[in-house]
């Protein structure tokens, strides 16, 4: 099942991939064939269209009807209020919207909603049992592992999956796998402390 | 508010800061996040060309988008007064005349806003809209145009350029440093409420709520009362923060005209030209010195980028007249205008640049003198405040220098470049100081204690991040008595008494001082309701204490529901303002500090790796020992942005910048960072306030990338004069 899943999301970015460059390439055509041009985009850029989509979000089942553009980021802040995961860049380049996609980390700004359905979601908003902190939201805490708090929520979810996957043998390499998600304040020290801690 | 605070959770809680358990579970609300009913989504649509007008906004095919209620711009909008009377550009004190000018400064300049129903709805909608121009030739190349600006006397120049004209040793160079963005990880978003007989609502986010409430006052001609901003969490701002910008005015008018809440995020790219950026800068510094090292004098002369709508001078060669005690100094500086969006303050303005020169330039001479560029520079800070000849009120900017050096082993340092190795790499060490005016301004704050022993203490200044929450509380225990457990700390709202914006290392220096006030009233004001037969106000201060139970005045007790009780209250609420005072015509303050770093550079890649950084501040009393080593590692860390990799670079035929976002424009990551050393002088100052704090936002960056540049030189015999030092500069170097 997660295979074939995996070979969907992966077709599918081709075909953008290859329909946007069919598209530069149609810009460069004169003025002349702009009605082909119209034609073409009518068919390659999907109208808006509502769908029906079930997502499990922090062990919680949620039905609803969403944009078919709408990412997993904007539909976890815009619609369900679970503003735990933030949007930095809506480009994949800062890691801030990092949540768990089967225990694994994903972007969920480069994730479409409608490509979430099946899978088991984890926001910060579920790291926590109840009151119970997760160690790590503990360590962070403690080694001072944030400024702003912005990036903080994404680090976290990272820092639970880098110590997961075992990527934790040293500063350089906690370092190195936790560089997919920026801090502008520059809380490095903290954030690296705190998976140490939670490492041992 | 969602400030951490369970007076019934009786579980041990970690330690940290106040806002801790808020942050790490995702439960802190930034500005966009707030659920307001019946919202619109804006968003901001840029030009396309750097200079010239609009000849017709073409909106036709966006309109009809599914979702689109409105589109604002020049040709639709609601009256702004501020705006409306608006004469030239030059006049206009708030920036860009947001849709009131057909007129274009600089390419992605704020030309329209699509309304819409949904963010998705919003976002394709503004894909759509173009418009027609009649376009320019933009001037956009700073390298091209700064000699061609003439530089003007900053009219603070000491002694003359003669006295050091056969000075034995000099260095005369130029410094160059790119374009900086600030690009807080929260994006700049606001939501805009307007409410019946003209009141507002604004969630914004900022550095100073009592800033936009004025900016927007005035614009809208609506009294400063009937607006109310809340800016509780700010994810950064590093400076972009300190402005109003046409997005939230934008918002502002949107809201007005659709009349709905209207929330708008920036996109990352338009991070980089709609809310600042830190200047490109040329500077030129000549430096005279006798034989042994003594300064005899400097002139330093810069220039910064400006945009066309408003002139921004970044001040940076304030630093020159300040560190050390050139008694023979001559400054001067100008702006160059170009079609680029607007510059502003960023991470410790004006300093931070200057100090690339001079720091370099002293580097550059203290190797032709061959002596230890520590030892001259202990030789010549400055022995008071030369600008105004007070005295330091303290300035341990010695002892930081000493204790740096022996932190990271100064003496294991070789003086001739290219002398050490380890593997594949050369290692060098260098060393550099930095210097911020410590300034503190008039600041409010209050206490309201519950029947409980609960207090709340509130202030409208801004924790973005600085742990200005977890100072207050910080001060409220320590001079009250109450237990930390027990105060909540309310803050970024401008309900509550006025304080300055966060910024300029100024918000922990001033605001202690308010919370301290206010500590000292509520004290009073206890014990006057426990002890009605006594003079509240002929009390021994000293004598008076408060517990989780009740106050204590020498051995006599009231419990906090006697007095509530007796008194028949429900509340106690005290509100004081602090500000500075006489101190401040008699002696100069200053935070300092020294950077000493050891860089690796590889032979053969020119790759250059930030090894260990040791960086020693002097900011007098430190409030939060942990915030506050994290202000510095975080400095640090954008100093290493600064001197390795943060560059924004201008296609100068169309204005538009390239690599406008994360993956274009790179700032330190955490393998770029090694596990940051800092340590603290401590001492409090004692005229600066009652707390002793100096503010250290700043100094953590001031000096951070010349102290790269010059381990680079000590490592490769390589002198980089360019920032940031990427691959190609070292090699063309």
């Amino acid at each position: 099942m997660k295979h074939s899943h995996s070979n969907a999301m992966s077709m599918s970015r081709r075909f953008f991939l290859r329909s946007s460059s069919a598209l530069a390439a149609l810009s460069f055509i004169p003025n002349s064939v702009k009605a082909f041009y119209q034609d073409v985009k009518e068919k390659f850029f999907v109208k808006k269209q509502m769908i029906p989509i079930q997502l499990e979000i922090n062990k919680k089942q949620y039905s609803l009807t969403v944009d078919s553009r709408a990412t997993l980021l904007d539909v976890l802040r815009e619609e369900l209020n679970l503003t735990g995961s933030k949007k930095g860049c809506d480009h994949g380049q800062c890691g801030a919207c990092t949540v768990h996609i089967n225990g694994e980390r994903a972007l969920s700004c480069l994730t479409l909603a409608a490509m979430a359905q099946g899978k088991a979601i984890t926001t910060i908003e579920g790291l926590a049992d109840g009151d119970n902190l997760h160690p790590m939201q503990e360590a962070f805490i403690e080694h001072d592992g944030f400024q702003c708090g912005y990036c903080t929520s994404g680090q976290i979810m990272s820092a639970v999956a880098c110590v997961d996957e075992g990527h934790t043998g040293s500063v350089e390499e906690i370092k190195e796998y936790m560089s997919g998600n920026l801090c502008r304040c520059g809380a490095y020290n903290g954030i690296t402390e705190a998976i140490q801690q939670v490492a041992k | 508010m969602s400030y951490f605070f369970d007076s019934k959770n009786t579980k041990q809680m970690p330690k940290g800061r106040v806002e801790g358990i808020a942050k790490v579970t995702g439960k802190a609300k930034y500005s966009a996040e707030y659920d307001i009913p019946d919202v619109a989504y804006g968003v901001m649509v840029g030009s396309t060309i750097a200079s010239g007008r609009i000849l017709k906004m073409q909106v036709e095919e966006a309109m009809k988008a599914p979702g689109v209620i409105d589109i604002l711009s020049h040709e639709n909008k609601p009256y702004v007064s501020g705006f409306s009377g608006m004469k030239e550009m030059p006049d206009n004190r708030f920036g860009l005349p947001v849709f009131y000018t057909d007129k274009v400064y600089y390419n992605d300049q704020p030309i329209a806003m699509v309304v819409a129903e949904t963010i998705e709805d919003a976002m394709f909608a503004a894909s759509l809209v173009k418009a027609e121009y009649e376009e320019a030739i933009p001037e956009t190349d700073f390298a091209k145009k700064v000699k061609e600006v003439s530089l003007k006397e900053t009219e603070n120049d000491r002694g003359s350029v003669g006295a050091w004209e056969n000075a034995p040793y000099k260095v005369d160079q130029e410094y160059t440093i790119a374009k900086e963005i600030h690009n807080p990880m929260e994006m700049h978003a606001t939501i805009v409420q307007w409410k019946p007989n003209d009141k507002l609502v604004l969630y914004d986010k900022n550095q100073g709520v009592n800033r936009v409430q004025s900016v927007i006052s005035s614009l809208f001609d609506i009294p400063t009362d009937n607006i109310h901003v809340i800016s509780e969490f700010v994810g950064g701002g590093f400076g972009s923060g300190l402005r109003v910008w046409p997005h939230t005015i934008a918002a502002v008018m949107a809201s007005q005209q659709v009349k709905r809440p209207v929330k708008v995020m920036l996109t990352r790219p338009q991070m980089f030209t709609m809310v600042g950026y830190r200047p490109e800068s040329w500077q030129r510094v000549k430096l005279g010195a006798d034989k042994d090292g003594q300064f005899m004098g400097i002139i330093h002369q810069a220039r910064n980028n400006s945009s066309k709508i408003q002139g921004f001078s970044d001040g940076i060669t304030r630093v020159t007249r300040k560190i050390y005690g050139f008694k023979n100094v001559k400054t001067e500086e100008a702006i160059v205008e170009l079609n680029l969006p607007m510059p502003t303050w960023n991470r410790g303005p004006g300093d931070t640049t200057g100090c690339f020169g001079v720091e370099s330039a002293i580097d550059e001479l203290c190797h032709e003198l061959k002596l230890d560029p520590v030892e001259v520079r202990l030789k010549n800070i400055a022995p008071y405040e030369m600008e105004t000849g007070l005295p330091w009120s303290t300035n341990y900017l010695n002892e930081c220098l000493e204790k740096g050096a022996e932190l990271i082993g100064w003496k294991n340092r070789n003086p001739v470049p290219g002398s050490l190795k380890e593997g594949d790499y050369k290692v060098g060490y260098g060393v550099a100081v930095g210097m911020w005016g410590s300034g503190r301004s008039y600041t409010g704050a209050s206490i309201d204690m519950q029947k409980d022993g609960v207090i709340t203490v509130r202030t409208a200044m801004t924790d973005i991040g600085t742990g200005t929450g977890t100072g207050m509380q910080n001060v409220a225990h320590t001079v009250t008595g109450i237990p930390k457990s027990m105060i909540k700390i309310e803050l970024g709202n401008s309900d509550f008494p006025k304080a300055p914006s966060q910024g300029g290392s100024r918000g922990m220096a001033s605001v202690s001082s308010a919370v301290y006030a206010a500590s000292l009233a509520l004290k009073r004001k206890v014990a006057g309701y426990a002890w009605p037969d006594k003079d509240a106000n002929s009390l021994n201060i000293d004598d008076i204490s408060l517990s989780d139970k009740g106050v204590t005045y020498k051995d006599n007790f009231v419990p906090y529901a006697d007095i509530f009780s007796k008194n028949n209250l429900n509340d106690i609420k005290v509100e004081e303002f602090a500000g500075p005072g006489e101190e401040r015509k008699k002696y100069g303050f200053c935070s300092s500090a020294a950077h000493f770093y050891k860089v690796k550079v590889h032979e053969k890649t020119g790759k250059i790796k930030v090894d260990r950084m040791v960086i020693v501040v002097d900011a007098g009393r430190i409030i939060n020992p942990k915030a506050a080593a994290n202000q510095v590692i975080g400095a640090g860390a954008g100093g290493i942005g600064m001197g390795l990799m943060e560059e924004q670079l201008v296609d100068f035929k169309t204005g538009r910048l390239i690599g406008n976002d994360l993956a274009g424009y790179h700032f330190a990551v955490n393998a770029d960072v090694p596990l940051i050393e800092v340590s603290f002088i401590g001492k409090p100052d004692p005229n600066i306030n009652p707390s002793g704090a100096k503010g250290l936002g700043e100094v953590g960056i001031i000096g951070a990338a010349p102290a790269i540049a010059n381990a680079v030189f000590n490592a490769t015999g390589k002198r980089v004069r360019d920032l940031p030092i990427t691959v190609e500069r070292f090699f063309n170097a």
